[in-house]
């Protein structure tokens, strides 16, 4: 069964360095006859990409060629500007552990609230409150404001939150494992256990050793376009062949 | 916006954007007043001690416009300090909330307008544990009449109405232009000054009072005002004009929301 379908998807957007936030100046450029349409850059090009369940898709391409960006888009979180993207199944992005967590407000409604933004309904969030607490080991601070824990347990607690439920297709963005060395060998072995199942896995990692390993297919991405897709090897190879000729 | 699919309706969407606005406006409450010791109340201090002051200074001057009464005046200028207090602190702290959802937003896919209108969801909490009781009290205690209580729903959801309108376009106008809300300050005290709050009506001249009408907040106090004060039922056309200009605010502002929301990604 094909879950996931890119068909010819195309995104143009904005150059970070066109933005005008002022009101004053944009009034004033337009009284000025200088005003001028903001300029936009394309960032994907037509990238066609079937992914069957069970499948697991590695992601590979220089910085910049538009990886976290295929990503959003099959996420949802961007929409194309021409083509099609169908997913089917629920998708956990773990694009950002942590982001969404508020540092003003305690440890247990930030599960409560990151769990909710992830997609999980407040009822459920409740139940599973005292596991992710448990996974996490964070149970000693439920009460303290996040801004209280170190940046290693707010990670920690990132983790635990987004891999609680096992979703159909999970989609990792360089963030494997996280913690010190102890915590590190629990991330590996959850996701280890994904890898194990059933679930659709994409991921983006430089790490080329262990998308030679664990990945099905490999994606390269170049310069917003799909470089090659098949084979591990011969997708890897491609992609230093290409960063050696710069 | 969870939008009715071709089948009927989207009730796993509604439940979605429910959760979330409930979260969201939990998560504002909190952060508002955490640590603090009269909490929520907190938010009933500002109208009562304006309300002192503006009648220790204007109450005896403008006592003969509220029948020779002192009350009169201490609540008519309650009840429009507590309308411009909730329009002010909905609306200005609206401003932020789509771009600080930002970061949100590129991580995880969520309904943008749940943002400003968590906001506004967050003062409705406020005021309707805080000020709603008070305002309620007085009303019964003035008009001895219980459908007055009831008929008080009517200018309290207009307000929230033109709140939520002018929320979803000032919100979504900030992802443009992150200097507006310099700009909306004057504005929200430029609409305060206009409303008659602590001075009557009745002293404005003619000619500068066709333009008050445009206030959408003067229909609003006004029938509020008539039933607080006067125990008798408002006027009809007072309570349809202040809800029809809700229904407009709100609805415009949501079309501004929606036609720009596409944009907002590239901005954030």
């Amino acid at each position: 069964m094909e879950l996931i379908r890119l068909d010819q998807v195309s995104l143009w957007r904005r150059t970070q360095e066109e933005f005008s936030y002022d009101l004053k100046r944009t009034v004033l450029s337009i009284f000025e006859g200088k005003y001028r349409q903001p300029i936009k850059k394309c960032v994907l090009e037509r990238v066609d990409l079937a992914v069957n369940a069970h499948e697991k898709i590695g992601i590979v391409g220089a910085n910049g060629s538009g990886k976290s960006t295929l990503l959003k888009v099959i996420c949802g979180i961007l929409l194309p500007t021409s083509g099609r993207v169908r997913v089917r199944g629920n998708v956990a992005p773990l694009l950002e552990l942590g982001a969404g967590f508020d540092p003003e407000i305690s440890v247990l409604d930030n599960i409560i609230l990151y769990g909710v933004l992830l997609g999980f309904s407040r009822r459920e969030m409740r139940r599973h409150a005292m596991k992710i607490l448990a996974f996490a080991e964070l149970e000693d601070c439920a009460l303290l404001p996040v801004k209280g824990l170190s940046s290693g347990m707010v990670a920690r607690l990132g983790f635990a939150v987004a891999t609680d439920v096992q979703p159909d297709i999970l989609i990792l963005d360089e963030v494997l494992s996280v913690g010190d060395e102890r915590f590190k060998q629990k991330c590996k072995q959850r996701i280890e256990s994904f890898w194990q199942s059933n679930t659709t896995i994409l991921v983006v990692s430089h790490d080329l050793e262990f998308m030679k390993q664990s990945c099905e297919r490999i994606l390269w991405l170049h310069k917003g376009r799909v470089g090659f897709l098949g084979e591990p090897e011969e997708a890897i190879a491609h992609y230093l062949e290409s960063s050696q000729m710069n | 916006m969870t939008i009715a699919s071709r089948q009927g309706i989207d009730w796993p969407g509604i439940r979605r954007y429910w959760d979330l606005l409930y979260v969201l406006a939990a998560r504002h409450l909190k952060v508002r007043y955490r640590g603090s010791f009269l909490g929520i109340y907190w938010s009933l201090l500002n109208p009562l001690i304006m309300t002192g002051l503006y009648t220790a200074i204007f109450g005896s001057v403008f006592a003969s416009y509220y029948d020779n009464s002192v009350l009169n005046y201490v609540l008519a200028a309650f009840t429009g300090l507590v309308v411009l207090n909730f329009y002010a602190a909905a609306t200005t702290q609206s401003v932020i909330m789509v771009v600080w959802s930002g970061a949100l937003l590129n991580k995880i896919r969520l309904p943008v307008s749940v943002f400003p209108l968590s906001m506004v969801a967050a003062n409705v909490f406020q005021f309707s544990v805080g000020v709603f009781p008070l305002l309620a009290l007085v009303t019964l205690l003035i008009s001895h009449n219980p459908l007055n209580v009831i008929l008080l729903a009517f200018p309290i959801l207009s307000l929230i109405l033109v709140c939520l309108g002018v929320a979803f376009f000032v919100s979504a106008l900030y992802v443009f232009f992150r200097d507006l809300h310099y700009f909306y300050e004057v504005v929200v005290f430029v609409l305060g000054l206009s409303t008659p709050i602590f001075y009557p009506a009745a002293i404005v001249p003619d000619n500068i009072k066709r333009i008050l009408v445009f206030n959408p907040l003067y229909p609003i106090l006004e029938s509020l005002r008539q039933i607080v004060l006067s125990g008798e039922m408002p006027e009809f056309y007072l309570v349809a004009h202040a809800l029809l200009n809700g229904l407009l605010i709100a609805t415009i502002g949501w079309l501004f929301f929606r036609s720009w929301r596409s944009e907002f990604m590239d901005l954030l």
